[in-house]
């Protein structure tokens, strides 16, 4: 992989990081938009479709409410695709989930480390906010938005060099049972954990049988196709 | 002491700022700080009539303890900043923030993050199992961002028409309508996305792989349901890739 596609994972996990909280919650930082963009970057559309729709799986898990924490599956995404990209076909699935989730971890934990870092910087700051200084408040404002690139490009760096290891060490010492076990291990958790989330999304009220008639005709289709 | 607001008001400037407003969340004010930055802009007249120590109070009001959904932020921020501009008392301004913060949080936890959000990205995860790629991600990103710009929009307008009286905004029947109806079909798309999800990641497995599939995924969702109060999505997904792992190295 040359440097110039490596810089170019990397400005891009950025941007889903920082689009994740801060700026501007369009949606790219959706493992869906993730995935695919950094699976074109490295001329790999369908490893980052699949990475794309499996860590798509694992978002229904998340509902981010107030201060809840959770894991950051944008950056982590970017960073499977990359880990997955050396491998052919589905081998680098399981390998790219591997390192998508200790990468999401990781997100999570940069997550809770800069809110904390923005609540020193507004205790330091209430003097003038308590006068109404709104350059104060617009420059408080503005390095915490840094901050945060900040934060997404270090745990981007940091997925990026996970994929880089796992490339490495990890994929020619496992067998071929070994990889399709990973893989089996990656899809079956995702499905799981999808399915899990998407029921307590809809609860058990009424849009319960809403998600029944879904899934009966889900099944339909996919056994006419 | 009320100051007529001017007949445009810098909604695009504040509308922009919005779309920042948890760039500062942190522990103590939350949205607050960002809260303060998109309402600063419509305070603006204030300062201007030569009033800058009731600017200076509405910035400071402006910025303390906020949280809400991002996406109707822009109701407080335009009902307040109208409440200023109408000379409201400053305890009534405070208060009026503080009743909104649970209103807004649940409509738009319950309209977006459970409703629009999901339901928009099943619709994408069924293009993408049908074979439509990069296009269903694309419809995807302007299919959900038509309805997050357009919310925003209204919530800002909204929330400035109404001052004080915003509460009539949040009843509209439009409003309580696409709750119940985002809710349903979110339901349904979702359901339809799950079974062509699994043939889309599914396909490429044969023979044992893919009875060991369908045994990882039922015994995942039982483990998952029966201990949701700790075992989370991600530390199930670790615990059984570590177990492939090792098992891969000893079944050569």
């Amino acid at each position: 992989m040359s440097l110039k596609i490596l810089l170019g994972l990397l400005a891009w996990g950025t941007l889903v990081g920082l689009d994740l909280v801060s700026v501007p919650q369009m949606m790219i930082a959706r493992p869906l938009v993730a995935g695919p963009i950094a699976g074109a970057m490295l001329g790999d559309v369908w490893t980052g479709l699949t990475l794309g729709v499996l860590f798509e799986l694992f978002q229904y898990e998340v509902m981010p409410v107030g201060a809840v924490r959770y894991p950051e599956y944008g950056p982590a995404t970017v960073a499977a695709v990359s880990a997955a990209h050396a491998a052919a076909g589905t081998l680098g699935l399981g390998l790219g989930a591997l390192v998508g989730l200790i990468t999401g971890m990781a997100g999570g934990v940069s997550l809770h480390v800069v809110r904390r870092l923005n609540t020193r910087a507004v205790r330091r700051a209430t003097a003038p906010l308590e006068a109404g200084d709104a350059r104060v408040l617009v420059r408080l404002h503005a390095a915490a938005i840094l901050r945060d690139a900040a934060r997404a490009a270090v745990v981007t760096a940091l997925g990026l060099g996970l994929a880089l290891l796992a490339r490495t060490y990890l994929a020619g010492t496992i067998s071929v049972r070994g990889v399709i076990l990973l893989d089996v291990a990656a899809v079956g958790s995702a499905l799981a954990v999808g399915t899990v989330g998407t029921l307590r999304l809809v609860g058990r009220g009424p849009d319960l049988r809403w998600f029944a008639a879904g899934v009966v005709s889900g099944v339909a289709v996919a056994w006419l196709r | 002491m009320s100051t007529a607001p001017r007949a445009r008001p810098a909604f695009g400037r504040s509308l922009l700022r919005l779309f920042t407003v948890q760039g500062s969340w942190n522990y103590e004010r939350m949205q607050g700080v960002g809260m303060g930055v998109a309402e600063e802009p419509l305070l603006r007249d204030l300062r201007v009539a030569g009033n800058g120590a009731a600017y200076r109070a509405a910035v400071v009001r402006g910025a303390h303890f906020f949280n809400a959904h991002p996406y109707l932020c822009g109701l407080a921020v335009g009902a307040a900043a109208r409440a200023e501009h109408d000379g409201v008392p400053p305890e009534q301004v405070e208060r009026l923030r503080t009743a909104l913060c649970g209103p807004l949080g649940s409509l738009g936890d319950r309209l977006v993050w459970a409703g629009w959000l999901p339901l928009t990205s099943g619709l994408a995860l069924i293009g993408v199992a049908l074979g439509l790629g990069l296009k269903a991600i694309l419809g995807f990103l302007v299919l959900f961002n038509a309805g997050h710009v357009a919310l925003r929009w209204w919530a800002l307008r909204a929330g400035w028409a109404h001052g004080v009286r915003v509460a009539v905004a949040l009843r509209q029947p439009l409003l309580q309508r696409a709750t119940a109806v985002s809710g349903r079909a979110m339901a349904f798309v979702v359901g339809v996305a799950l079974p062509l999800v699994a043939r889309y990641l599914g396909g490429g497995f044969l023979g044992w792989s893919r009875v060991a599939l369908a045994a990882v995924a039922a015994g995942g969702f039982a483990l998952l349901w029966s201990f949701r109060a700790r075992l989370t999505g991600v530390r199930l997904g670790l615990a059984l890739l570590a177990l492939a792992t090792f098992a891969g190295w000893l079944w050569l």
